[in-house]
């Protein structure tokens, strides 16, 4: 074999055994379990916090509203959609309550007249017409809409 | 020179020129039945069916545009609170009585949608909550380089934060515009699922915050699920189905002025 052919051939082996060599390095072991990605990051994006709770823990302490509302109109409303978690899940929430300001504005969310939501079952209103800028709290208990306070 | 080579060794260049081509036809005609032998990809597969399959069934007649959605969706994943970076937000569509259609999302919904048009103009007007459609055969894991974005088992598209490079490929390749790049960390971001929740046995964020109950969300394969049953019972449809993704969340009262 000529000489310069046994160079080449010899520098070519090289290079592809340095390069699996460091392919092999580079390359999680979890690469290609499932597919063509690392499937270890199911695993982290299982691991992240988690800061809404569901009702089941809010239960635990607030049973009494937990009855009141469910037998009212807002029984389909869950306690996190209004009391939306301000702190990580694994914080207690008596270091910060989530507490809602029953202003016209939150109420409004929900109950503002808007053509797209009409037929819906969600009672819409006109609030200026209603009661002018009076809260809907002074009058309406949120968790029982229909008991209304005197 | 190289005529002369030839001619010397006519017989050597014929045979090996023969045995080069004849080795290449061999092994293309070998190649269509190696998916006869039991390859490592096919124990997956196998193995997949243990997987549940998430999807998602969002109903529009139920929608009321409350925003209490995209504001769940924001908390829970720590998504930047500025008003342009959103994994999920509401639409409000409004078809006008001159056939013109007007679609409005301030802040993804956020606050509740307020209607802007007069009502004396408005023909019809509905909310449309919007989010990853998770597609079977997603666009923006065929658009990745490196590997950063995939399908997972369980039938649900992720990033891999600690791969992606942020050359945000992905989120020019999807036709639902539901991926942003984070500010934050550099890489791109989307809906999961919520699948820390999901995979814990809760429900998604937005699915839990719902007042109306206007998102289901379940197993496709268990065929006792909500998300089964609300397929059964209503007419369901995908966004852009001629894109062919095969996207795994079915609308209900879709109207054809949905983009």
């Amino acid at each position: 074999m000529p000489k310069i052919i046994f160079r080449l051939l010899l520098s070519f082996i090289v290079f592809v055994t340095v390069f699996v060599l460091i392919q092999q390095y580079l390359t999680p072991n979890s690469f290609g379990k499932y597919g063509h990605y690392r499937a270890d990051a199911i695993d982290d994006n299982k691991m992240r916090t988690s800061y809404y709770k569901g009702e089941e823990s809010c239960v635990t302490c607030h049973q009494d509203v937990y009855d009141l509302k469910s037998e009212d109109v807002h029984d389909r409303v869950r306690c996190e959609s209004c009391h939306f978690p301000k702190i990580a899940g694994s914080v207690d929430c008596e270091v910060m309550p989530p507490k809602v300001e029953g202003t016209l504005e939150f109420c409004a969310q929900c109950h503002a007249i808007n053509l797209g939501r009409l037929k819906k079952g969600v009672p819409q209103l006109d609030f200026k017409e209603h009661k002018g800028d009076q809260n809907c709290i002074e009058c309406h208990n949120v968790h029982a809409p229909w008991e209304l306070k005197e | 020179m190289g005529t002369e080579r030839i001619k010397k060794n006519r017989r050597t260049f014929f045979k090996t020129s023969a045995a080069l081509i004849s080795g290449t036809l061999l092994y293309s005609l070998m190649k269509p039945f190696e998916g006869l032998a039991q390859t490592k990809e096919e124990d997956i597969q196998e193995d997949k069916t243990n997987f549940p399959l998430w999807g998602m069934g969002v109903d529009l007649e139920s929608c009321i545009g409350c925003g209490k959605c995209a504001e769940a969706c924001k908390i829970e994943n720590n998504v930047p609170i500025e008003p342009f970076y959103f994994r999920t937000w509401v639409e409000q569509y409004t078809v006008k009585n001159n056939g013109e259609v007007k679609i409005e999302s301030p802040n993804g919904g956020i606050g509740g949608l307020k209607q802007s048009v007069p009502d004396e103009e408005i023909f019809k007007s509905f909310m449309v909550p919007k989010l990853c459609n998770h597609c079977t055969k997603a666009p923006c894991v065929q658009a990745c380089p490196v590997g950063a974005t995939f399908i997972s088992p369980d039938g649900v598209v992720l990033v891999d934060e600690t791969y992606c490079i942020g050359c945000s490929y992905c989120i020019q390749a999807c036709p639902y515009g539901a991926r942003y790049m984070n500010p934050v960390t550099k890489v791109a971001d989307k809906c999961t699922f919520c699948y820390h929740r999901i995979s814990k046995g809760l429900q998604p964020a937005c699915v839990e915050v719902c007042p109306t109950d206007a998102r289901i969300f379940g197993n496709l394969k268990d065929k006792k699920s909500d998300l089964v049953k609300f397929l059964q019972n209503n007419p369901t449809q995908v966004l852009k189905p001629h894109l062919n993704t095969h996207s795994r969340v079915f609308y209900n009262g879709l109207s054809s002025e949905v983009k």
